[in-house]
């Protein structure tokens, strides 16, 4: 394997399990902020209207930017009828081909994605509620861990093609 | 070509994706993706980040990874390992009263966790090795744990019954309760399939030995003490719900502070313990959230070629079928596909088919939301595809081989085949329970 792809797949795997490690401690910002709003309002009687929305910011962040790194983990369900009955070198040889599904899927998210957030930026797009929060961060947010998602399955596509070639990368 | 063919080749082009072996989410999003480039060209480029969106909006499924990790903080609570002594003592004596023990355990750790992860992560650790090493049948053994973990999306609460109620637009407190008494009622059969069974073949669960079980009444009476604690959490959490005094997601939250109390209280949790409850609970939410989107932006394709009235006008119009029939068609189909696909994308891709098709023939959608989640928890357990298969393979010891595992659920199987047949029979089975809270 070339020496640049060995460099890129260290860089990505070890940016996407930072940004994914980072991602992991939202689950308590959710927490955290739905027992404020339980309490706020059952306990002093102020309803706060930013809690959900919040809430609902957090999980979108947490699914994204923890997507790269639940792959590394190997986390995403497989159908294995065929699939496990295939040899370790095998299964790496149909990854390298079928990754290209993963890809373009990942590309059409990014396009989407950019998209929507040029649109956010151009308008001030804001939510429409009483908080009326701005949508740019989050939109933001959405695009980075896509792309590092991409990015991501860039680095599993080589590591499939060197196992397949019995080189372990990583 | 007709948009009915359309559906069907999407159909079919994402089954052959997916016995390619990748990512779940990978296949159904290149056939949505591909197919709304096709249908509607360059501006129907965004439509699967569109589906991102309307996963947003859905905010109930906050619950989801607080279930998921409020499971991993119960199974490593040690609240279940008490559970368990209690239920050994009381039942050892019982042939097969070890997998009794297991299908209450189960029903216990359901009242406060809307997954099954939860369930099989604690059957696997705890019930699993117990009976394995009292010499139950491997046959027994696995069947037991996956029935009973899969208790889990019915009694309440679910996470299944909220995605449902999302994309029926129903109640989740009603829906919530319409589950009850079927999952009571289910665990109820499955102990006496396990009773008689054993009774007659006592080699598949054989009693304990009663110097294990020699105690003195009082301490006997002390081991109920195990089940205190899971009763303060099913009431701040779901009885909370009920009430209107938390919302759902708020319950939810609270139910998952009240887990890491439990823990906190007996000293289970670490740091060590921590960071692995919280990076399984991003592995295993993020692979469901991305199942999720995909299958939204596969679901509004469907939406987009009118999927949900050809479905209508076939079995209606071409087949003349009686509502009955198409209710009977609705529910084998979902099994049959519920094998070879993935449940969560499913549920998400067929359910919004469906749901408008139930209403239509003047069926209650609450109680369509039961046999829904049980043909579910069928599903959940049937090979080739069921994540209560997967997990168990994976949290199985190796003398335990596949096809144990197989042949172990079908009596399983058809023990819930026959729950789903009685609450079809009798839809008061589950409606009985809302209608009498809600009425008041």
């Amino acid at each position: 394997m070339p020496k640049f792809i060995v460099n890129y797949v260290k860089v990505i795997d070890y940016l996407s399990t930072k940004f994914g490690r980072l991602a992991m401690y939202l689950i308590f910002v959710m927490i955290a902020t739905l027992l404020i709003n339980a309490f706020t309002r059952n306990i002093i009687n102020l309803p706060l209207s930013w809690c959900i929305e919040m809430a609902q910011f957090t999980m979108t962040a947490y699914y994204i930017v923890g997507g790269p790194y639940s792959m590394q983990l190997d986390s995403h369900v497989r159908m294995d009828l065929l699939y496990s009955r295939f040899s370790p070198k095998n299964r790496a040889r149909l990854d390298s081909f079928t990754a290209i599904f993963l890809v373009v899927y990942l590309v059409c998210l990014l396009i989407g994605a950019i998209s929507s957030t040029m649109y956010a930026i151009e308008y001030d797009q804001r939510k429409f509620s009483q908080w009326n929060p701005s949508m740019i961060p989050i939109k933001v947010i959405m695009v980075f861990g896509i792309f590092l998602m991409l990015l991501q399955a860039i680095s599993t596509f080589f590591k499939d093609l060197a196992k397949s070639r019995g080189i372990e990368l990583s | 070509m007709s948009y009915e063919t359309i559906a069907i080749f999407m159909f079919v082009s994402m089954l052959l994706m997916l016995l390619t072996g990748q990512r779940v989410f990978a296949a159904i999003g290149i056939v949505s993706s591909v197919a709304a480039l096709l249908l509607w060209g360059d501006g129907a480029v965004e439509m699967p980040f569109n589906a991102a969106f309307k996963l947003f909006n859905w905010y109930p499924l906050l619950t989801l990874p607080l279930f998921i990790y409020m499971g991993y903080v119960l199974a490593e609570s040690g609240i279940a390992d008490d559970l368990y002594a209690m239920f050994h003592v009381w039942f050892g004596g019982l042939r097969g009263g070890l997998a009794v023990g297991t299908i209450l355990l189960m029903v216990v750790i359901s009242a406060m966790n809307g997954l099954s992860v939860a369930g099989m992560a604690i059957g696997a650790t705890i019930a699993l090795p117990e009976m394995l090493k009292r010499g139950y049948d491997k046959i027994m053994i696995t069947g037991v744990i996956q029935s009973g973990s899969s208790l889990g999306i019915l009694v309440p609460p679910s996470v299944v019954l909220v995605l449902y109620g999302m994309i029926a637009r129903q109640p989740v407190g009603q829906l919530w309760l319409a589950g009850a008494i079927p999952g009571l009622m289910m665990a109820t059969l499955l102990i006496i399939y396990i009773v008689v069974r054993c009774h007659f073949q006592p080699h598949l669960g054989p009693t304990v030995a009663q110097s294990e079980r020699d105690m003195p009444m009082s301490e006997k009476l002390k081991l109920l003490r195990a089940g205190i604690t899971p009763f303060l959490i099913f009431f701040f959490m779901t009885g909370l719900f009920i009430m209107g005094i938390t919302s759902l997601v708020e319950s939810s939250a609270v139910g998952a502070t009240a887990a890491t109390i439990a823990a906190l209280v007996r000293k289970r949790l670490n740091r060590k313990v921590m960071e692995e409850t919280i990076r399984k609970t991003l592995a295993i939410s993020c692979m469901f959230m991305w199942v999720i989107l995909a299958a939204l932006g596969f679901g509004a394709v469907f939406d987009g070629i009118g999927a949900a009235r050809a479905i209508e006008s076939l079995f209606i119009t071409n087949w003349n079928l009686t509502p009955w029939e198409v209710l009977i068609m609705m529910q084998l189909s979902y099994l049959v596909m519920g094998m070879f696909l993935d449940d969560t994308a499913m549920l998400v891709i067929v359910a919004p088919l469906y749901v408008p098709l139930v209403k239509l023939l003047g069926f209650d959608p609450i109680w369509y939301g039961v046999l829904y989640t049980i043909t579910c928890q069928i599903a959940y357990m049937t090979p080739p595809f069921g994540y209560n298969l997967f997990l168990m393979r994976a949290m199985a010891p190796p003398e335990i081989t596949l096809m144990d595992i197989y042949r172990s659920i079908i009596p399983f199987v058809m023990v819930m085949t026959f729950a789903l047949v009685l609450v079809m029979v009798f839809p008061q089975i589950a409606l009985w329970l809302p209608e009498y809270v809600y009425s008041k």
